[in-house]
């Protein structure tokens, strides 16, 4: 690396009381959260909720009405050759339709005062060496989209973000793009990524954010902002005796509801005490299973009426 | 460098340059074969049927130098034209194709980038300057040739011309990046441009000749003013009596290209990027 100071502990992201105004709407506002290395952070919020304005804002691509960004402590205007720090991936379409994929990584290099080789070497790391040669507008959205991730990877960053990077991409690219992502933060580096694919965040992010209407709503490891959820677990019983059951469990204080199949849905007790009320009743079970409330259900309840039509 | 290296690559690694070389082959023939004809007329030094208030700037255009001029900036007209669309492609492609977030992500400094795109844009201008150059020479001097008259390639005033006429491309391509600039479309500033050069041109005439009837001959001196005058009045390779100096259309096309380039630089360097 070029910067002697710069280490894996200050890959921190950092967003500090940053606003964005325009004519009308705030669109981001007030909006403070970290982002640590070695984590996948997913950044979440409902379509309008200022996600790319605000990873705009801390690229500086966009002017902060107030308030700070800063990468490893610096504003991304203050690197010295950005891109060996940071990669970022900010729209599948952003290469010129008649150049061809290595030429546009070349033309990166360039600027950015790399080797050549280091395009070459960027597209073997994503998989589209046979098609270095084809013109970008030959490309499928899955091949744009790992063009991107090359062109993000030229400068091997400490710090990489990416903007719905699953956008347009098939189970197969999806899969390769969590398993490439935990790679990279298993190295120590820091990964952000906006998405609105809740159950692929489940399975790709360490921590999340979310926000609505510009707004932070939670931040923190993904198990911990699923367990805040004050509705906590359900267990789902199927019985051929529903009613005894059901008086068998109000009387542990038990709140029991029956859905559309009969199955009951049980809150306020645990699998485990279900399980001995229904024994000690006699009962007959088919199934008893705990349900987990998932990221989704987190996300919808935690921004419900925050959506981004402002 | 680094900067003007891969504003460089990006025009070589895609086909508008060469595209444009090949539309503008066609119009250089053209306007070749007019620059014939004219020279053959005047090179017969026939006065006759000229109004005697414009018998002097006839005669001025009759020197040889002024033919061989002529001949060797043939082209212009359209060249400038093309040059200055390039000029305009080198920035509103970036937009169209949206790479001008990858641009300003791996260069944050965008002063740096358009002052890389302003001397690309010139190079580039000084590309076709140089290229059809050397297509006029042997064609000029052939032309020359048939009506008797040397190749003139030993005349400081020729060479004169020759290179004020790269000093046109050069600007003209400047103008193109500050136009661009100004309005991000594509095709709204291919055709403003267009518009203005040729449409701008014509009408700025009309309305200074009628300017100059009412408030007298003066006012055609603010011909100069017009961009695509200026530059024509650059390359004539003889002072033209009741003209405006030669140095005056450079400066007044430096001028527009200076001031052309730092709004582009001004505006770029505050506009959101989203």
């Amino acid at each position: 690396m070029s910067d002697g100071q710069w280490s894996p502990s200050t890959g921190q992201i950092v967003v500090s009381g940053l606003t964005k105004e325009y004519k009308n709407v705030r669109a981001v506002d007030n909006l403070s959260f970290t982002v640590e290395p070695g984590r996948v952070t997913g950044f979440l919020g409902p379509n309008g909720a200022g996600k790319t304005t605000t990873l705009r804002m801390l690229l500086n691509l966009v002017t902060p009405t107030s308030g700070t960004a800063t990468i490893g402590g610096r504003r991304y205007a203050d690197l010295t050759d950005p891109l060996r720090h940071v990669g970022a991936v900010l729209e599948a379409s952003s290469a010129h339709k008649g150049r061809t994929g290595i030429n546009h990584l070349r033309v990166i290099c360039a600027a950015a005062g790399l080797p050549k080789q280091r395009a070459d070497e960027a597209l073997a790391l994503v998989g589209l060496t046979p098609a270095a040669k084809r013109k970008f507008k030959g490309y499928s959205l899955g091949m744009k989209q790992r063009l991107g991730i090359a062109a993000a990877m030229l400068g091997d960053p400490r710090v990489l973000i990416l903007d719905e990077p699953a956008n347009g991409l098939d189970p197969e690219g999806i899969r390769w793009m969590r398993g490439f992502l935990k790679g990279l933060a298993h190295e120590g580096r820091t990964i952000l990524v906006s998405s609105h694919l809740l159950s692929e965040m489940q399975l790709l992010a360490d921590d999340v954010v979310i926000i609505a209407a510009g707004q932070l709503v939670r931040q923190g490891p993904v198990e911990q902002v699923i367990g805040s959820m004050a509705q906590g677990q359900r267990v789902r019983v199927r019985t051929p005796n529903a009613e005894e059951l059901t008086t068998a469990l109000k009387a542990q204080s038990a709140t029991v509801a029956v859905d559309e199949h009969g199955v009951l849905q049980v809150d306020g007790v645990d699998a485990p005490t279900v399980g001995r009320t229904a024994l000690a009743a006699g009962v007959e079970l088919h199934e008893l299973t705990t349900e987990r409330p998932d990221l989704e259900r987190v996300f919808l309840e935690l921004t419900a009426g925050k959506a981004g039509i402002r | 460098m680094k900067l003007v290296r891969s504003e460089l690559l990006k025009i070589r690694t895609t086909n508008t340059w060469w595209i444009f070389a090949l539309i503008m082959l066609p119009l250089w023939a053209l306007t070749l074969g007019i620059n014939w004809l004219q020279t053959d007329a005047l090179a017969a030094g026939n006065t006759e049927g000229v109004p005697p208030e414009q018998i002097d700037q006839v005669r001025a255009l009759m020197d040889q130098d002024a033919l061989a001029a002529n001949l060797y900036t043939n082209g212009q007209l359209f060249g400038l034209l093309i040059v200055m669309l390039l000029g305009v492609v080198v920035v509103t492609s970036e937009f169209f194709h949206q790479t001008v977030t990858t641009t300003f992500l791996t260069a944050p400094h965008r002063t740096a980038v358009m002052a890389a795109k302003l001397v690309a844009a010139a190079a580039l201008g000084l590309v076709f300057w140089l290229l059809f150059t050397l297509l006029n020479i042997p064609a000029g001097a052939a032309i020359l040739g048939s009506v008797d008259v040397g190749p003139q390639l030993g005349s400081g005033a020729v060479w004169r011309a020759i290179a004020l006429n790269g000093l046109a491309y050069l600007l003209w391509a400047i103008l193109g990046v500050g136009l661009g600039v100004l309005i991000r479309s594509q095709i709204g500033a291919t055709v403003t441009g267009i518009l203005l050069y040729l449409g701008g041109t014509i009408g700025a005439i009309t309305v200074l000749s009628l300017l100059a009837n009412r408030f007298g001959e003066w006012i055609n001196k603010l011909q100069l003013l017009v961009p695509s005058l200026a530059s024509s009045l650059m390359v004539s390779g003889v002072e033209i009596p009741g003209n405006p100096p030669r140095w005056a259309g450079a400066a007044v096309l430096i001028g527009y290209a200076a001031v052309a380039g730092a709004i582009g630089v001004l505006t770029i360097r505050r506009r959101d990027i989203s």
